[in-house]
């Protein structure tokens, strides 16, 4: 491969990293919320709402339904409203995002639930408000679960990323399909996928190992 | 800390404070569960009267489903009564909203059959944590914290996680973070439940040590007799929903009025025939059968000598056929199954003897 085509590929995977990377970090700025808010905005749940939960989980389904590559021509307005333009890489992390909310709240609302209601129990026995319980007892008892759904949430934003270079967004998916596919450079095409198998491999054991790390259950004396 | 420091609050180390007025006192307090559509809604708890004095233990037992989990959930406002009123130090509780509960809830500790610590916190952020909910200082928290750790035994274990402990020291940790903020009552779900007797044995050694060195009132649930025995002055039967019967557990236990009382207490105050006998035994009497008596001592006359007494008063050869010899909240209770000749001068004078002794003597049957 040419120093060009190496080039290329080194930009492509920068592109789909600070993609990637963006719409993970909005994502979970707003999905780690609303997913503690769907986890314990039920009847008799602590922030008890059980309309405003219904609406939300409406949504975040409706969401999560469309196909990404739908999603992302049937946002390009709003893409354009926040982005200023519908093409590139800084225009790709809207529809990103926008599909990785719902997803990462689904997931940090399972991880939610699984923390043992005892603990909810214990802590408004101790007089702790609802957000003290949110702070002090859910997150961090979740924590693990919510590192790999975040791990989870990652791998699939990589691969929803290679998308968006249909409607003109860059990374490694667009390189792939222009120079791999198009003008056919299988040789390009096996560089791309095998940098997309090491990145996703990489964010994964990072992801395990973490989890692992913050998980105090599994310890024994 | 930033709750009230009330006068008479008692802190670690201070002596208890004797109070005339029930720290706790239900007024015919009710609780019924909405029912779900097309269902009726179904009463947990009726009824309910119960006076729970400052500095004493107090135990409330019943099989599962009979209410008492809901009764302690009542007294920290974790659950709602729907009938009657709920007295707090003289305060009606009933009528708190969830901001006057928060505060009420930092003066009342509790600990749970499952010990709900924190897996993702050692035990040192364990018992700081109902500190850290209340405001308290971090100096202030380190220094009560390991203040803590050290009546519960556990000054050692303050970095590890409660997964690396046994079941006995969690719920030590548990009893500290439930200490922690100087609570004048202690709750107890079930709190030895899980545990097997030795280490029941060891928490209820401390729950009375707290209760003692501390003064702090605890009012406790559970299903297992043993438990009320061994540390309660005063006890509740539940069943249904409601109380059948209350008063001094020794009092309870050595007479008890309910058939559901009376078949709790058979486990700790009952003794059995040995098996030979038990199908031999009938209800009326053959010449040269031996008579069977259950007699039951109480208090002072549970340490008398009594069998030997009676041998050498009625001159009548005394059988023991089986027996034991307990403390009960404390005190000595007795039960013993002999027998004695059946014939009647014998049989009328052994009876007489024991009413004189003033020992509770009931006839069984009798034997070939």
């Amino acid at each position: 491969m040419s120093p060009e085509i190496l080039k290329l590929i080194w930009q492509a995977t920068l592109d789909t990293l600070s993609m990637v990377a963006a719409a993970a970090g909005i994502g979970t700025l707003l999905g780690l919320p609303l997913g503690v808010f769907l986890a314990t905005s039920k009847r008799g749940e602590l922030f008890a709402a059980p309309a405003l939960n219904a609406v939300l989980g409406v949504l975040v389904n409706a969401t999560r339904s469309t196909p990404f590559i739908i999603l992302v021509v049937a946002i390009i307005p709003f893409t354009r409203l926040i982005a200023g333009t519908s093409i590139g890489t800084a225009a790709a992390i809207v529809p990103l995002t926008v599909a990785c909310i719902p997803f990462i709240a689904r997931l940090i609302e399972g991880a939610v639930r699984e923390v043992d209601q005892g603990l909810v129990e214990a802590a408004r026995a101790m007089g702790a408000t609802p957000v003290q319980i949110v702070r002090k007892v859910l997150v961090p008892e979740a924590l693990p679960a919510i590192v790999l759904g975040l791990t989870l949430a990652v791998v699939s934003l990589i691969g929803f990323s290679a998308m968006v270079g249909a409607v003109g967004g860059g990374g490694l998916g667009d390189l792939g399909i222009r120079y791999g596919y198009q003008r056919f450079m299988p040789d390009v095409m096996a560089t791309v996928v095998a940098v997309l198998i090491v990145l996703v491999q990489l964010v994964q054991s990072f992801g395990d190992r973490l989890a692992r790390r913050l998980n105090k259950r599994l310890r024994h004396a | 800390m930033n709750a009230p420091v009330r006068p008479g609050a008692l802190n670690l180390g201070a002596q208890p404070v004797p109070a005339p007025d029930p720290i706790i006192r239900f007024e015919q307090v009710g609780k019924t569960y909405p029912g779900r559509a097309g269902q009726q809604a179904v009463p947990a708890l009726s009824g309910i009267d119960l006076a729970v004095p400052a500095g004493a233990i107090v135990g409330v037992i019943g099989r599962s489903g009979a209410g008492k989990s809901t009764l302690i959930r009542l007294v920290n406002g974790l659950e709602r009564a729907t009938a009657g009123r709920i007295l707090i130090e003289g305060e009606d509780v009933t009528a708190l909203n969830e901001a006057g509960w928060r505060r009420r809830r930092r003066e009342i500790g509790m600990i749970f059959q499952h010990f709900n610590l924190l897996s993702s916190r050692t035990v040192f952020d364990n018992v700081a944590l109902p500190l850290e909910i209340a405001g308290t200082p971090k100096a202030a928290i380190a220094a009560k914290v390991e203040k803590l750790l050290a009546l519960v035994g556990l000054a050692d274990k303050r970095e590890r996680y409660p997964a690396e402990l046994s079941g006995g020291q969690k719920q030590r940790v548990g009893i500290a973070r439930a200490l922690a903020t100087d609570p004048k009552l202690l709750l107890c779900d079930e709190a030895t439940s899980a545990l097997d007797p030795e280490t029941t044995q060891s928490i209820l050694a401390l729950l009375r040590q707290v209760n003692r060195d501390l003064g702090i009132t605890i009012l406790l649930i559970t299903h297992e007799i043993p438990v009320i025995k061994e540390i309660c002055d005063r006890v509740a039967v539940i069943e249904g929903g409601r109380i059948v019967e209350e008063g001094e557990t020794f009092a309870v236990f050595t007479d008890p009025r309910h058939p559901t009382t009376a078949r709790f207490v058979e486990a700790v105050t009952g003794v059995e025939l040995p098996a030979h006998l038990k199908d031999r035994i009938r209800a009326e009497a053959r010449p040269g059968d031996e008579l069977v008596l259950r007699v039951t001592f109480t208090g002072a006359n549970a340490t008398a000598p009594v069998i030997s007494r009676l041998s050498a008063v009625v001159g009548v050869d005394v059988n023991i056929l089986a027996g034991r010899i307990d403390a009960i909240a404390g005190q000595p209770f007795g039960s013993l199954l002999v027998s004695v000749p059946a014939r009647a001068p014998e049989s009328e004078a052994v009876l007489g003897a024991l009413r004189n002794l003033g020992l509770k003597a009931e006839v069984v049957g009798h034997v070939s």
